[in-house]
């Protein structure tokens, strides 16, 4: 392959390595007993989606020019170039992953392979290989950044909006959406929509939280296109924001990568350590609940109640208690689905998958164990934080006909807390 | 006969001893001279102690629990491969040193005989599970994953029990031989006892010994590192 091409994508492995991903390179021992633990292998039995698999075409690559006896004998490991194969295969079974990292938590060297995977995003993205859609939508989130002014007037039209929604649930006139308060305790950074504003600021309202919302989103498509720095970027927005007002704490909102973004990842892009606490929304909501400062009455939601771990909160974030408790409180007929907590199966719509259509086929094929579990638990509604694990249930919802409602755990708060205002209001809620 | 035991069992000895203990400290250089990674890579739920994750990282290592609940069948005969090799090694200590007390309740003839049967066991539960590894990586999703290293390797182990097996079960030489031929080794002094070249597994030890040399050449720069490495990639799951 080309000089040129070869040395700027060795470069890039070179500048990324550190001694975990070494000792990936070097220990696995291919025995695959990863391969079961995969949402995506299970699902489609195609050998692209092994989890192995996907971090061998990186470790041919290390095994070709980072590792002496690869040097010397790279048949041995069928060590090769980054040529245009290699990539092809790359691109697809690196974009495809959702990152849940449940291959890691059964194989015996704790192999991450993910984070191998991280590699292979930035080797894509060197060779002009990066997904499309993920890196438009990373770009247009660094634009609203950086002209942050020219978006001022729709967004604060919207937060008025949403406030009077928050009124009529709450028949409290003086409840709002808070927006640029300086000297708040907590910054909320929701995600684009309606749906993750208004529960929340009911419940921030009814709670008499100091808070005050952000006018950025929590989302990172630079952190799923795989770009560090495009990703430092979109964090960076909120944490500007959250300096300037002087804010103690950021809440992040139910979506899963959000958490490990601020929580983990923004010290390792950024090199300053993150300096704000950063808490889940559902940390804070189990918060208010335990301390009698919202109420929720019990078995206002009909049927049985089944709860899912998304990844990025549970094994990932180490969220796996407080929403149980939440959704304990407002119903008693909570069933677990099995596996659960941190080995709970991806749902197959994490890592940005669902925002690529091109991957729409394994996405919904790789569900299959998810469908089964939901199947199995008899529950009639699901409550499930994060945004694309519900974007991807809700569809195989409808696929497989499991007459599932899906609802955000807010929202079940929300139904259930009494409040002054009409019954109808609480329609609005839903 | 000599010539080859001089060349496996003398020679070949030295050069794999240097090379294995080199290669794995360049090995264990390389790891430790190449920065941490920037991002904590734990996952949850991660035990809160510098004490907790030492004992989650043995644990994990050690017993692979997670390996066991998602591939019983595989788990059980790495398990069986493991702790077969771990008690042949134990073994084969025997011929640097004499344990202490054990022969002195067993008696010589009883430790040769116990030593027969506890060789023996592990030698045959060790070729069982290598057999069962190549077979294993002749179909599927595992013959797609493996790679030359993965057979050579397999290749290698399988003539190390195999030549072993056979000293064991068809020589007639006990230990007190090859520790004075091991011994040898080690003072520098190197010379193989009449005893075992004339006997009828000379060409065993020598076979067995060629094979050892190039697993052991081999081993620090083979997927074997994850002897060491399993326990620094288990320590970062709780970091
Ligand atoms: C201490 C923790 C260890 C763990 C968790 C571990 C785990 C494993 C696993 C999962 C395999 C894969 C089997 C396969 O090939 O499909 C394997 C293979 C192997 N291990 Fe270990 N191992 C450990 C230590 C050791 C040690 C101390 C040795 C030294 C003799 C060793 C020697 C081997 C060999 C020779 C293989 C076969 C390689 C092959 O399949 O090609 N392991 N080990
Ligand atoms: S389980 Fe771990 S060691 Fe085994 S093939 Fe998968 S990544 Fe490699
Ligand atoms: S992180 Fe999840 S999707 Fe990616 S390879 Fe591992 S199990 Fe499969």
């Amino acid at each position: 392959m080309e000089a040129q091409q070869l040395t700027t994508l060795t470069g890039v492995i070179d500048k990324k390595m550190n001694r975990q991903l070494k000792q990936y390179m070097d220990i696995c021992a291919r025995c695959a007993i990863c391969k079961d633990a995969c949402h995506q292998y299970v699902g489609t039995g195609d050998f692209t989606y092994l989890p192995a698999r996907r971090a061998e075409l990186i470790r041919q690559i290390y095994k070709k020019y980072f590792d002496k006896a690869g040097r010397f004998v790279p048949a041995l490991y069928e060590a090769r170039d980054p040529d245009e194969n290699l990539l092809d295969e790359l691109y697809e079974s690196t974009y495809a992953c959702t990152g849940c990292r449940r291959c890691m938590y059964y194989c015996p060297f704790s192999i991450d392979t993910a984070w191998i995977l991280s590699v292979a995003k930035a080797i894509l993205i060197a060779a002009g290989r990066g997904n499309e859609m993920l890196g438009q939508l990373a770009d247009a989130a660094i634009f609203k950044g950086d002209n942050a002014a020219m978006f001022e007037g729709v967004m604060l039209s919207g937060f008025e909006d949403i406030s009077e929604e928050v009124r009529a649930i709450t028949g409290n006139p003086e409840h709002q959406v808070h927006v640029n308060k300086e000297g708040a305790d907590i910054l909320y950074v929701a995600l684009a929509g309606a749906h993750s504003i208004r529960p929340a600021a009911v419940i921030f309202e009814e709670a008499g939280e100091s808070w005050t919302i952000s006018m950025f989103e929590a989302a990172n498509y630079g952190y799923f296109y795989g770009d560090a720095e495009k990703a430092r970027l979109i964090t960076k927005r909120y944490i500007d924001e959250a300096k300037r007002l002087g804010v103690k704490e950021i809440v992040v909102p139910e979506c899963g990568h959000a958490y490990r973004v601020a929580e983990i990842f923004y010290e390792a892009w950024s090199g300053e350590p993150m300096p704000f606490k950063v808490s889940h929304i559902l940390e804070k909501v189990d918060e208010y609940i335990k301390a009698g400062r919202i109420t929720v009455d019990r078995d206002k939601i009909d049927g049985t109640v089944t709860y899912h771990d998304p990844c990025q909160i549970g094994r990932n974030g180490g969220v796996f208690d407080a929403p149980r408790d939440i959704v304990r409180a407002v119903t008693s007929r909570f069933v677990e689905l099995t596996p659960n907590r941190e080995q709970q199966w991806c749902c197959g719509g994490g890592g940005g998958i669902v925002a690529m259509e091109e991957f729409k086929d394994v996405r919904l094929k790789s569900g299959g164990k998810k469908v089964e579990q939901l199947k199995a638990s008899g529950a009639s509604v699901l409550a499930c934080p994060c945004e694309n694990c519900r974007l991807q249930i809700e569809e195989l919802n409808e696929v497989h006909g499991l007459g599932l409602e899906v609802w955000q755990v807010i929202d079940l708060v929300v139904a259930a807390m009494p409040f002054k205002a009409t019954p109808e209001a609480d329609a609005a809620t839903m | 006969m000599d010539t080859y035991l001089w060349i496996t069992s003398v020679a070949g000895v030295y050069v794999a001893g240097v090379v294995f203990v080199a290669g794995i400290g360049w090995r264990i250089y390389e790891w430790a001279t190449t920065p941490k990674s920037p991002v904590r890579l734990g996952m949850f739920p991660k035990p809160a102690t510098t004490g907790g994750r030492v004992a989650k990282m043995l644990t994990d290592t050690l017993v692979a629990p997670h390996a066991a609940r998602i591939e019983p069948r595989m788990w059980f005969f790495a398990m069986m491969f493991h702790v077969a090799a771990l008690a042949a090694f134990v073994g084969h200590l025997r011929i640097v040193q004499e344990y202490p007390l054990l022969p002195d309740l067993l008696g010589a003839e009883g430790m040769n005989a116990f030593a027969a049967w506890a060789g023996g066991i592990a030698g045959t539960l060790m070729m069982i599970a290598v057999l069962y590894w190549i077979g294993r990586r002749t179909f599927g999703p595992f013959k797609n994953l493996s790679v030359p290293e993965d057979y050579l390797l397999l290749a290698l182990l399988l003539g190390v029990i195999i030549m072993g097996n056979h000293m064991r079960f068809f020589g007639h030489v006990h230990a007190a031989e090859y520790r004075e031929w091991f011994q040898s080794l080690l003072a520098f002094r190197p010379h193989v006892p009449d005893a075992i070249s004339n006997s009828n597994v000379g060409w065993s030890l020598g076979t067995h010994m060629l094979f050892v040399n190039a697993l052991l050449i081999y081993f620090p720069f083979s997927k074997l590192v994850h002897t060491i490495g399993s326990f620094a990639a288990n320590y970062a799951r709780s970091e």
